[in-house]
């Protein structure tokens, strides 16, 4: 036997077995959540390496598990993203006072966790008392990221920037915030200078702009600052030229009166400006004062046009300096014509958002329709992510669109009145989204809109094998369109439904389909009480929550939530929570 | 780490010290460039260094690496751009022969080889299943079947 060979083999099954602190040493390079998740089920000793390095936890659903178990889990924690309520909260579909309060957390983490730097919520409800506790309890605090929570005022901001001396980052967004006073701003400490990130877009009073001027000059890290819309143009000229280093920019308001030497200076500033990458912010801008902006334009790769009402011709001047535009968010009084613009002058653009300026405004002849968003899908052909808002659609038109972009990864469309069939043929909308599913392999979040029959579902559910997220509204026909979802769709993590008719037939089809996926809503649907509590008892690691509405009137239309945890039933229900 | 030892008592030019394998090869190597394992400085230290030093642990082949390692770190004027390439190739080798790396380097306590060679396996690691991972470091004590279910189940339904 050649001797070398037979070493070879004992090389080849030699046990590897690594001292603990190399191990260790090992894993903590592992950052991502899918190879972390792998290394702990190899072994019990790679399993143990593993918790005891874990310096970030994202938990999805937080009733999903229990502070408890994430501790014991996890000794040596630093950051941690937790998400809360249901993401219909954000169409206020969740009723006040469900749940997803953090401060169970809180008390947990202040003893497991006193080294906690990081903490982003999101739907979440955020009490004053936490903001306080969390700013006494954790003295290496360093950011704190709130997205579309509630419960707080600017008292709770004023303790995080009294108390958190070490803060890097404070990114306040969207949140249902009691604003009572600007002053927080004025409560970071005199000597305070390792601000990277403050983001109060959203707050709606006045700050002390002293305070905020001496705060961007001392932090000369400060790379994202998004003021909110009291900040006038004069101003955001001093705080520009006191941070030309800043990469994201999030202006005030643009309406405001400048001389002529005002504005020279604010051009002077923007020109000073050469790392911004990201802009937003914007209100009320027009065309008198947009063209400031346009030195500061050419290395951008993100416009945020939400707050500013642009019109087709602004929106074209501006983003005719934006050669490097991968993501832009619009308003829809862009129109048609103004989204043609971005189609010849983004060739790169990855994402579109069209949010409606007016929602409830019903007139056909305002807003974007398919002639826009088929002109970007032509001349941005790397576009992968796009949700539209938009007052008619067409069959043919999405067919084209998903011709032109077959790379969709996220494609949301909502015709924003329910039931609205194609608008040429009077058709079902059913072809175009059956496009959307059979030309977009890689698809992994949809939303559906318009006048669909069961046959939509059908398509979904026989091709859109990535498909990770659904949402539905005012759709279908029967129990048999829900049903080919949860038979197909292998990869899917998260369906919400309103206003269709899918039944308990429907809801009992997914009885081994739930456990595989985060979550299920389900309101006004035809769902009764009768078939949750069948749910539940047939599977009793799923949660079953069923909401009743005070002014119900037919008794059959709840609000169901289904989604699996191992920590069993939550303890903080309120009474109009069943289970 | 050394720097303060090596300050104080600067080292003779060309002092050399003689390490041996487990399977009694023999390797010259000059004393400035191993101080940059903290095991044999403070084995030089405690002046143990007179006689060749054991390394029970480390084989031959292994060690020879271990000493190119070293005499390269401790070559004056050479610029990071270029030992960076040099490292880059020198972990270029097959994944067994670096956890050996691994071992004697964490034996040695030389940081900069064990954070070199640390990396690449990291980075192997990434992307891979756990059976992948477990057939790559022959690991056989695995989980029992009901212990991996709830482990993949509490990672997937609390932690994704």
């Amino acid at each position: 036997m050649d001797p070398s060979k037979s070493r070879d083999s004992a090389e080849s099954t030699r046990v590897i077995q690594f001292p603990n602190d190399v191990l260790e040493r090992i894993l903590s390079l592992i950052d991502s959540h899918r190879d972390r998740s792998a290394v702990s089920l190899v072994s019990k000793a790679w399993y143990n390496a593993e918790r005891w390095t874990r310096r970030h936890v994202f938990i999805g659903n937080c009733y999903a598990v229990s502070p408890q178990i994430v501790a014991r889990r996890f000794p040596s924690i630093r950051s941690v993203m937790l998400k809360g309520k249901p993401r219909f909260s954000d169409f206020n579909l969740v009723p006040p006072n469900w749940g997803a309060d953090v401060h169970a957390w809180l008390a947990v983490f202040a003893d497991q966790y006193p080294l906690l730097e990081e903490l982003r919520l999101k739907r979440m409800t955020v009490t004053d008392e936490s903001l306080k506790f969390l700013a006494r309890k954790f003295q290496n605090f360093k950011a704190l990221s709130l997205l579309s929570c509630d419960g707080f005022s600017t008292d709770g901001l004023e303790a995080i920037a009294t108390d958190c001396r070490h803060l890097t980052e404070l990114d306040i967004q969207e949140n249902g915030i009691d604003d009572i006073s600007g002053n927080w701003l004025s409560c970071f400490p005199e000597n305070f200078t390792s601000l990277e990130v403050l983001n109060f877009a959203s707050l709606s009073s006045d700050v002390n702009f002293d305070a905020l001027e001496r705060l961007v000059s001392q932090c000369k890290s400060l790379k994202i600052l998004k003021v909110n819309k009291n900040i006038t143009l004069e101003q955001l000229q001093r705080l520009l030229v006191r941070a030309p280093q800043l990469t994201e920019l999030g202006t005030g308001s643009f309406l405001q009166e400048l001389t002529a030497h005002q504005y020279e200076e604010l051009e002077r500033a923007f020109i000073g400006c050469k790392n911004l990458h990201a802009l937003s912010g914007l209100w009320e801008a027009t065309t008198q004062y947009l063209p400031v902006l346009y030195p500061a334009c050419t290395n951008l790769t993100f416009l945020n046009l939400s707050y500013a009402a642009l019109q087709s011709e602004e929106l074209a001047k501006l983003v005719a300096h934006c050669p490097h535009l991968q993501r832009l968010w619009v308003l829809d009084t862009v129109e048609d014509v103004g989204l043609e613009a971005v189609a010849s002058s983004c060739p790169l653009l990855e994402e579109l958002r069209v949010f409606p300026a007016d929602p409830y405004d019903q007139d056909i002849n305002r807003g974007v329709n398919e002639s826009g968003f088929l002109a970007v899908s032509l001349g941005c052909r790397k576009l992968h992510y796009v949700l539209y808002f938009c007052r008619k659609m067409t069959n043919a038109a999405v067919a084209r669109i998903v011709q032109n972009c077959p790379g969709f990864t996220h494609f949301r469309l909502c015709i924003m009145k329910p039931g609205q069939p194609d608008s040429q043929t009077n058709e079902p909308m059913d072809e175009g989204f059956g496009a959307v599913v059979k030309t977009c392999t890689n698809l992994r979040r949809l939303g559906v809109s318009g006048l669909l029959t069961d046959l939509t579902f059908e398509y979904i559910g026989q091709y859109a094998k990535n498909l990770e997220t659904l949402s539905v509204a005012f759709a279908g026909g029967s129990d048999r369109g829900m049903q080919c979802i949860l038979d197909g769709c292998p990869k899917l993590r998260k369906l919400e439904i309103r206003d269709s008719p899918f039944g308990n037939g429907a809801l009992l089809s997914g009885l081994e389909k739930y456990e595989s996926m985060r979550s299920l809503w389900m309101s006004a649907c035809k769902v009764t009480l009768h078939g949750c509590q069948m749910l539940a008892t047939q599977r009793p690691r799923l949660n079953v929550e069923v909401m009743k509405d005070e002014e119900m009137d037919d008794g059959q239309s709840y609000k169901v939530y289904v989604y699996r945890t191992v920590a069993g039933p939550r303890t903080d229900a309120p009474a109009f929570v069943h289970r | 780490m050394s720097s303060s030892s090596s300050s104080s008592l600067p080292p003779c030019p060309k002092k050399m010290i003689t390490l041996k394998s487990s399977d009694g090869e023999t390797f010259q190597i000059e004393e400035t460039a191993a101080l940059q394992s903290k095991t044999l400085e403070n084995m030089i230290d405690e002046n143990c260094a007179s006689t060749p030093i054991p390394l029970r642990s480390i084989n031959g082949k292994i060690l020879a690496k271990v000493v190119e390692f070293c005499n390269k770190h401790a070559e004056v004027g050479v610029d990071a751009e270029s030992l960076h390439a040099w490292d880059a190739e020198f972990v270029n080798v097959e994944y067994t022969t670096l956890f050996d790396y691994i071992l004697a380097a964490n034996f040695l306590e030389i940081p900069t080889l064990l954070d070199l060679a640390s990396g690449v396996v990291g980075d192997m690691i990434k992307g891979k299943t756990p059976d992948e991972i477990r057939k790559m470091f022959n690991i056989n004590d695995a989980f029992s079947p009901e212990e991996e279910e709830e482990v993949r189940r509490a990672n997937q339904w609390a932690f994704e």
